[in-house]
């Protein structure tokens, strides 16, 4: 059973991840074709516009909830991967352990960095 | 009595490349954790960069930048929107059908059995289409001069 709703969170959480990368990737890497849709975007990589989208409100939600999405989705699958690898039981415990610590490092990491430039 | 805990999948990992009769929707597993794995690679070296050199202030992350604006990292990069567009999609396959969706209609089992995703391969073959052009998009994209 657990396997099932971890096989659920798993879908619930690719499409929401997927969903938000999708906008991250879009105003990163389309701009060119964005301007022609009337959405106009430039110079995303630099400083200046990197602390603006921080000090939106939106921007910062948007990042948080990606990386909250995409840290289960990949923890998710490393840990199925790690289950079909056919691993001893202590292995396999210790896999489990060392991908929940990297994922939780990650996501602090990950989310320290806006909250703190939001909060300047 | 202990019970005799049988290895059922012998072949490991390289089980994911071949082991008999494989067709395309083996080879798009296989796909998709070989994608997911390379965007999680990815996603650690990206966070790294965003965080700790972001945090440093505006010099430090212009030296990382000018230091990461070179052929490789833009091949690299490249192969990451790759990456994304395939695994985004096929994982959009895989839930469809998973829930239940335009699958093949059931038929006997009589050898030589076929599987109902096989019998019904006009979703995958969309998904992969509109991956492309995802992919042709993000090249467009470069061509055209954004992306800088």
């Amino acid at each position: 059973m657990k396997n099932t709703y971890l096989q659920l969170v798993q879908m619930i959480s690719g499409i929401l991840a997927g969903l938000l990368l999708a906008v991250h990737i879009g105003v990163q890497r389309l701009d060119v074709i964005l301007g022609f849709l009337g959405i106009y975007v430039s110079n995303t990589l630099s400083f200046n516009s990197m602390i603006e989208r921080a000090k939106q409100i939106s921007w910062v939600t948007l990042y948080i909830m990606l990386l909250f999405f995409a840290m289960l989705h990949a923890s998710n699958g490393l840990y199925k991967i790690s289950v079909e690898m056919n691993l001893s039981r202590t292995s396999l415990r210790l896999s489990i352990i060392f991908i929940i610590l990297v994922g939780l490092i990650f996501f602090i990491l990950g989310a320290y960095t806006p909250i703190t430039l939001f909060m300047k | 009595m202990q019970m005799k805990r049988f290895r059922e999948n012998n072949l490991g990992i390289f089980g994911w490349l071949w082991a008999g009769n494989y067709r395309l929707e083996r080879y798009l597993y296989t796909l998709h954790r070989i994608t997911g794995l390379g965007l999680i690679l990815f996603g650690i070296f990206h966070l790294t960069v965003t965080t700790v050199f972001r945090i440093q202030g505006k010099n430090v992350w212009d030296s990382a930048m000018s230091f990461l604006d070179n052929p490789i990292f833009k091949i690299g990069e490249f192969l990451v929107l790759i990456a994304f567009s395939f695994h985004a999609l096929n994982g959009l396959r895989l839930i469809i059908h998973e829930i239940g969706f335009a699958l093949g209609k059931p038929v006997p089992p009589i050898y030589p059995y076929t599987d109902a995703i096989r019998r019904n391969r006009a979703l995958t073959l969309i998904l992969m289409v509109i991956a492309m052009l995802m992919i042709v998009a993000f090249i467009t994209n470069s061509v055209l001069g954004g992306w800088k």
